[in-house]
């Protein structure tokens, strides 16, 4: 049950009437039980909320930064007029609008309401419940109750980075040639015989062929294909802090007025895991456009997450929708634990991609030991997104506050600097990008092995 | 690049068919009627309760018709049963009158409790009224109704001895006084001192007999039972056949036409205006109040910036003061980027690392030896020079 104002205004009117009426007593217990009246009248001849049949249709899927439609179809097989409002709950971050709908279902008819949902962070947004509020002819009071009617709407993660992808696949087909290659060399496999022409190299020739066919036949080399790439990504605490600025700005921002040294003003980005993950879709966009295996891991104490084996054509909107729910658990990564999943699910030698953050303490305590056991059988590629406060506080110059800031800044990045020399000296790759550098930086770091034939 | 929206669907939970979840009157009676049932029962203990108690007597100190520990309903009770008659007046007219009706029935006993409820010249016509005078107290106005007697120090109330010649007090032995001490008038009679002033003082006035007592708790149903309270009472207020009892009356108000309030002069329709205002704001309360569903929580993502651990570590340092670790940190990363440029490996010697400097830049050696490798600066200006002579070193390596 529910009123309205104008139960409240109608009381109101009853005061002139008790002011004026030669038995004031009498007259409010009067007009309370004329009020009384009408409103058991109007809740009455409301229509029926229990009664009414509802139904969800539209998006279920949608990236983060666009809009997604959902449709809220009301059904009234009552005999009476439903007129009222009802509300569609979503949860805050779904961005649902318009928040409350006016109703009017005439018996035996069905309307479509629509929400827009422009969702303000990834993973699962689930519909809470529907809200209705009938009102009677009167418009005094009204019946109200909730339906359930579950519907949920899956946030994908941006993939900002897709604008880097035909540059990279132009590289690629340059590293590839569209023309097959004559020059055999390292990371080439053999790809085919063809007839020989004037100027090729007469070293390429196959005389085994030549002999077969009775014409001159010379070999070709393409790239190694079928490589193996294993994209881990790592969802512990280092993964939640907040870099660069946020090309869709998230949920949860903090006010802009911090009185942050240095950074007076600035709103926290996005979460490294949020740039890794954008960087690991380039990554694996390009490496199956290369004719590579892609597989996917997200991992902190234990496996959050596993793809394998997806095809060519649904591998990204496989690993996408893997992404979505994913987000940073606030507990130290167990790296033992990382190298013994990844070992124990790669069998053959890949390239394994940890996107994780250069953290001096949590990699020498958890990484380093661990880290040859990997290293000796994969080749092993580090991705990290580097924070541009740090770089923007070492320029800082001109006043003692200015210049300390920039001295711990400056010590920051000595020690990455330092982990990286130590990584590398272990033989793995290191890329150590700025959050909108990391996706190509990464990208080009692949190529480049894949140029030098290390997969 | 495949679209997402074209994507089979995920396997999400939800078929979007619609399920009721409001509670039907019958559940919602279901659910409740225990919690109801606990109400009902706290009720009725309280309502039983009060009713078997019944009604608490505020307690009027010396009243003959209250019952509480402080009331005096025990010794008229006393009075009436040795066959005194006891009025109870609660205004000086009808104490007058009462005193004037008994002067032909053996006359009467003005017992005087409180007097703070009268004015000067209703304590005159009390002290003019043929009645003999029992005066419970330092009272106001004491002077008109004892004159000649004179309050002096306080003392505790206890059990005393009566200690003089007195009748009714030699009778009754010990009581229950204190509270007051007087100055005996010529020809009274001074009964149980309290350090050597009587707190009962009895003598003659005008032919009436005046009895003053410091304190009247020996009345009281408290301390009726101890000692020889009853009997001290009943031989002063007993004295004669009537005994005409003054209290203060519940409304002192009672002279005069009372000053009209302000609420009197508004009729009464307003107030139940008033009333009809108040059941509006419960309807607008109850408007507003009700909320259209739930209200929709979230678990939300942890929001910490990156930067915030070098922050705080620039905090330290601005705290400390630490111009030594600052500076060290400076040259660490200056080096760290020079080295390459100039060819250098990274083992190589500070000596080699100026050498190499200064050959480019042509910087004297000393300064860049001061800076590079020098003490730690003795203020912040010089920690400031130093990172700017360190930039200024940084972009000529990179410029030559």
């Amino acid at each position: 049950m529910a009123l309205t104002g104008r139960a409240a205004l109608l009381a109101l009117l009853g005061t002139l009437a008790v002011l004026f009426a030669p038995r004031p007593a009498l007259a409010v217990a009067a007009v309370a039980l004329l009020l009384a009246a009408l409103v058991a009248i109007d809740l009455a001849l409301a229509a029926g909320v229990r009664p009414l049949r509802l139904h969800r249709a539209g998006d279920r899927l949608v990236r983060l930064g666009e809009t997604a439609t959902v449709e809220l179809i009301v059904e009234n097989p009552g005999p009476r007029r439903a007129r009222g409002l009802l509300r569609d709950a979503w949860p805050p971050s779904a961005g649902a609008n318009p928040r409350r709908f006016v109703l009017d279902v005439p018996p035996g008819e069905r309307r479509r309401l629509v929400t827009t949902l422009t969702p303000s962070r990834r993973g699962d947004r689930e519909a809470v419940t529907v809200t209705v509020r009938t009102l009677g002819p009167l418009g005094i009071a009204g019946r109200q109750g909730s339906h359930s009617v579950p519907w949920s709407v899956r946030v994908l993660p941006p993939f900002l980075s897709r604008k880097h992808l035909p540059a990279k696949l132009s590289r690629l087909r340059e590293l590839e040639g569209r023309h097959p290659s004559m020059i055999r060399g390292q990371g080439t496999e053999f790809d085919s015989l063809r007839e020989y022409v004037v100027g090729d190299d007469v070293r390429s020739i196959d005389w085994r062929a030549t002999a077969r066919r009775h014409d001159v036949v010379v070999r070709t080399w393409r790239p190694e294909r079928d490589r193996r790439v294993l994209i881990v990504l790592d969802t512990g605490r280092t993964s939640a802090g907040r870099v660069g600025t946020a090309p869709i700005p998230l949920a949860g921002e903090l006010p802009r007025n911090r009185n942050v040294p240095g950074g007076a003003g600035i709103a926290p980005g996005w979460p490294r895991l949020d740039w890794s993950m954008d960087a690991a879709l380039l990554l694996a966009a390009l490496a199956s456009r290369a004719g590579d295996r892609v597989d996917f891991m997200a991992h902190d104490r234990a496996v959050r997450a596993w793809v394998s084996g997806a095809g060519r054509t649904d591998l990204l909107a496989t690993l996408v929708n893997t992404m979505a729910p994913i987000e940073a658990e606030l507990i130290e990564a167990d790296s033992a634990g990382m190298v013994s999943a990844v070992l124990s699910r790669a069998k053959r030698r890949c390239l394994v991609v940890v996107l994780t953050d250069l953290n001096p303490a949590s990699l020498e305590e958890g990484l380093l030991p661990v880290l040859p056991q990997l290293s000796s059988r994969h080749l092993v590629l580090l991705a990290a997104v580097s924070d541009p406060q740090v770089a923007a506080m070492e320029a800082g110059r001109g006043t003692a506050e200015l210049v300390y800031d920039a001295a711990a800044a400056e010590r920051h990045s000595a020690e990455r600097r330092r982990i990286t020399a130590r990584l590398r000296r272990q033989g793995v790759e290191v890329v150590d990008a700025a959050p909108e550098q990391i996706a190509p930086a990464l990208a080009d770091a692949y190529l480049a092995l894949k140029a030098a034939g290390r997969l | 690049m495949s679209s997402p929206t074209g994507l089979a669907p995920v396997n999400v939970p939800g078929t979007g068919e619609s399920r009721p979840t409001s509670p039907t009157a019958g559940s919602l009676w279901r659910g409740g009627r225990g919690a109801l049932l606990a109400a009902l029962l706290v009720v009725l203990v309280a309502v039983g309760g009060v009713l078997l108690s019944g009604g608490q007597d505020p307690g009027r100190p010396l009243d003959p018709e209250s019952t509480a520990l402080t009331g005096s309903r025990g010794m008229a009770q006393l009075l009436r049963a040795n066959g005194v008659r006891v009025v109870r007046v609660t205004s000086v007219t009808e104490a007058v009158t009462a005193a004037e009706g008994a002067q032909s029935a053996g006359g009467s006993t003005l017992l005087i409790g409180d007097t703070s409820f009268l004015d000067e010249e209703e304590v005159e016509r009390l002290a003019a009224a043929p009645a003999d005078r029992l005066v419970v107290g330092d009272q106001p106005y004491l002077t008109l109704l004892a004159p000649g007697v004179n309050p002096g120090p306080a003392v505790r109330t206890r059990s005393r001895e009566p200690g003089c010649s007195l009748p009714a007090a030699v009778k009754a032995g010990s009581a229950y006084l204190g509270g007051t001490t007087f100055t005996t008038p010529f020809g009274g009679v001074g009964c149980y001192p309290a350090n050597g002033s009587p707190s009962l003082i009895s003598y003659a006035d005008e032919g009436r007999t005046v009895t003053v007592v410091g304190d009247g708790q020996f009345m009281s149903n408290l301390r009726l039972a101890e000692d020889g309270n009853a009997a001290l009472a009943t031989n002063l207020a007993g004295a004669r056949p009537t005994l005409v009892w003054l209290v203060a009356p519940e409304t002192p108000s009672e002279s005069g036409a009372a000053p009209q309030s302000v609420y009197d002069l508004i009729p009464p329709a307003v107030g139940w205006a008033v009333v009809q205002l108040g059941v509006v704001v419960v309807l607008l309360a109850l408007w507003q109040g009700r909320r259209l569903g739930p209200v929709v929580t979230e678990r939300l993502p942890v929001v910490v910036r990156a930067a915030e651990t070098v922050e705080g570590r620039a905090r330290l340092y601005r705290a400390r003061r630490a111009r030594d670790r600052a500076v060290s940190a400076l040259r660490t990363g200056f080096v760290d980027r020079v080295i390459p440029r100039l060819g250098l490996p990274a083992t190589a010697t500070p000596d080699a690392v100026v050498g190499a400097i200064v050959e480019r830049t042509g910087q004297p050696a000393a300064y860049v030896g001061s800076a590079l490798y020098g003490q730690a600066p003795a203020d912040e200006a010089g920690l400031i020079a130093v990172a700017a002579y360190l930039d200024m070193l940084e972009r000529q390596v990179r410029e030559s």
